[in-house]
């Protein structure tokens, strides 16, 4: 694909970044400041998505949170990556009964209800960070990782030029290092853009049952003032439901870059 | 005969390895939330009383919770309350067994994720159906696959909420969230949100399995034999792409899990999500810990369920099948 094409695949999400830094910047004040005057306030020229509950302006609130999102789904993904990619490929030049229980490890963590994992790691803590909720999440982002860099091995562990690094004697270590994973890259970054989103999702739906960040600058803490203020105020939900979807529809499209 | 008996002895030993392999991952899970609310920095009797509690209060709530006892022993009773079902009492409501409330609250979230598989498989395999079969055009058809596509995508924690203002709020034609009186139709309504992804999902490997079907040499014979186009699909095609479906469903469970504990919490819905939630407010550990492996378990029902179907379903999965 051309280089062109791939930039396209990068503007949904760029352009998301440069309009949440924007509004963070230009902010009249810090997010997540209440005024009760204003509380449920409708969108006006000062204040552009207007006010959610005790008067948050809503600008700064979801622009700040929009950029937390992004910067822990994007960092999540790429330690899913850094991890499963060599446990995938090294499992499958193993080969045997070790290939097959990370392959069976693989279905089972995606298929697990991870949410529910994280509600119960999440309440040994007083009260979950970004630093908590993003290890809950990287427990189980490597999975997809792995499985992809698995099935690509399997295909590549045949090929010539892996014999050839046998036949000279490299290391499996060696092999893995220099001749497997650097063929994989490719075809396995290309799940860094739905693990992202689906990141940029959990951590909405954790905010939203009352598991964000304690300061509430999170889009799941948005959304939930939006359901407490649906008949007041339908914007407060409108915009939330809309960072959401912008977010993860941004990481997705930003993901076929890597094709 | 006897071929087939032992097929299907095979398949009840496929099944039943993969649901010891996901039980051995539900009493994983089990111990990794043991352990964290044990190691991890942060004292749980301080957790549950907060900063202000005396020292005779904190070493009551350590004896009550035996988190006096050294590690080893504290994790061997645990094990044990795994296997005889019994995690000890509620520690908020003292008196009710902490495995009686979570029996309690399986209840309903059940019905809801039997409402949303059976609403979700039913809309996705019609869809499936609809799109490949001859009725509509090559457009309608891509349209179907992009509609699919984008659906399955979209994040049920911002749609969700959203589509509810729209018919509960605007509309009125489904209850409000938090509404007592709401019965069939709110669970109806919250099973038809949840259903909404999985049956985008059921609909997109539908599409793909039912294509592949289309070329079989039954479906021509089908055809050859004078079948009318509806008996065809529905009679002829389903059945056999029922493998793959069991499958997606299966792989999606988790998510509709997740996704059950989201829209309890937005139509304040009894259930394991709203049980979940609060016994992490109050940090009712026992309740806590029961609640995840009753989660936990009904995941590992389902899997072998899955599993079962797909191997009674399609003969290529059983043994002796070339």
């Amino acid at each position: 694909m051309s280089i062109r094409r791939r930039a396209i695949d990068l503007v949904p999400l760029g352009l998301l970044v440069v309009l949440s830094v924007v509004g963070a910047s230009t902010a009249v004040e810090p997010a997540g400041r209440l005024a009760p005057a204003r509380a449920w306030c409708s969108p006006s020229a000062a204040r552009l998505l207007g006010c959610g509950e005790a008067g948050v302006d809503l600008t700064a609130l979801v622009s700040v949170a929009e950029l937390r999102a992004l910067a822990l789904a994007a960092a999540v993904a790429l330690t899913g990556f850094a991890v499963g990619t060599p446990l995938g490929a090294a499992a499958a030049l193993a080969r045997g009964r070790v290939e097959r229980a990370v392959a069976r490890a693989c279905d089972l963590v995606q298929a697990f209800p991870t949410f529910i994992l994280a509600l119960a790691v999440l309440s040994a803590v007083r009260s979950p960070s970004r630093l908590h909720i993003g290890v809950v999440f990287a427990l189980t982002a490597w999975a997809p990782f792995a499985r992809l860099a698995l099935a690509q091995t399997r295909v590549l562990r045949g090929a010539a030029f892996v014999e050839a690094a046998v036949a000279l004697g490299r290391a499996r270590s060696g092999i893995l290092a220099r001749h497997i994973v650097p063929n994989l890259l490719g075809v396995v970054a290309v799940q860094l853009g739905s693990t992202a989103a689906a990141i940029v999702v959990s951590e909405a739906a954790l905010g939203f049952v009352g598991l964000g960040p304690r300061d509430g600058v999170s889009l799941g803490g948005v959304l939930d003032q939006g359901v407490v203020g649906m008949l007041r105020a339908p914007h407060v939900l409108l915009v939330g439901a809309t960072a959401v979807f912008a977010a993860s529809a941004a990481m997705l499209v930003a993901g076929r870059a890597a094709r | 005969m006897r071929r087939a008996g032992a097929s299907v002895v095979r398949g009840a030993g496929l099944a039943l390895g993969r649901a010891l392999e996901s039980l051995a991952v539900v009493v994983a899970l089990a111990s990794l939330v043991f352990f964290a609310l044990r190691l991890l920095p942060g004292d749980p009797a301080r957790l549950i009383l907060g900063d202000e509690a005396s020292e005779g209060d904190l070493a009551r709530v350590r004896r009550a919770l035996h988190l006096d006892e050294p590690l080893l022993v504290q994790y061997a009773r645990f094990l044990r309350g795994l296997g005889s079902a019994d995690l000890g009492d509620s520690f908020r409501r003292p008196g009710t067994r902490a495995m009686a409330r979570v029996g309690e609250a399986l209840v309903p979230t059940a019905q809801l994720a039997a409402v949303a598989v059976v609403l979700g498989a039913a809309t996705g395999l019609v869809v499936a159906v609809i799109a490949t079969g001859p009725w509509l055009s090559t457009r309608g058809r891509r349209w179907i696959d992009c509609l699919l596509v984008g659906v399955a995508a979209a994040p049920l924690v911002a749609f969700a909420p959203v589509v509810t203002w729209a018919l509960a709020a605007r509309a009125r034609i489904v209850p409000l969230p938090g509404d007592p009186d709401a019965g069939l139709a709110g669970l109806l309504f919250a099973g038809a949100l949840l259903a909404v992804p999985l049956g985008a999902h059921v609909g997109r490997i539908g599409r793909q399995a039912l294509t592949e079907v289309a070329e079989a040499p039954f479906l021509r014979v089908a055809v050859a034999k004078g079948a009318g186009p509806a008996r065809v699909w529905w009679l002829h095609a389903l059945p056999a792409v029922a493998g793959p479906v069991v499958t997606v469903v299966a792989a999606q469970l988790g998510a509709l899990l997740g996704g059950a504990v989201v829209v309890e919490r937005m139509f304040e819905r009894r259930g394991l999500g709203t049980l979940i939630l609060e016994a992490y407010a109050s940090r009712d550990l026992p309740v806590l810990e029961g609640a995840v492996v009753a989660a936990g378990m009904l995941f590992v029902v389902a899997q072998a369920l899955g599993t079962a179907v797909e191997v009674t379903l399609d003969p290529r999965t059983r043994a002796g099948s070339p």
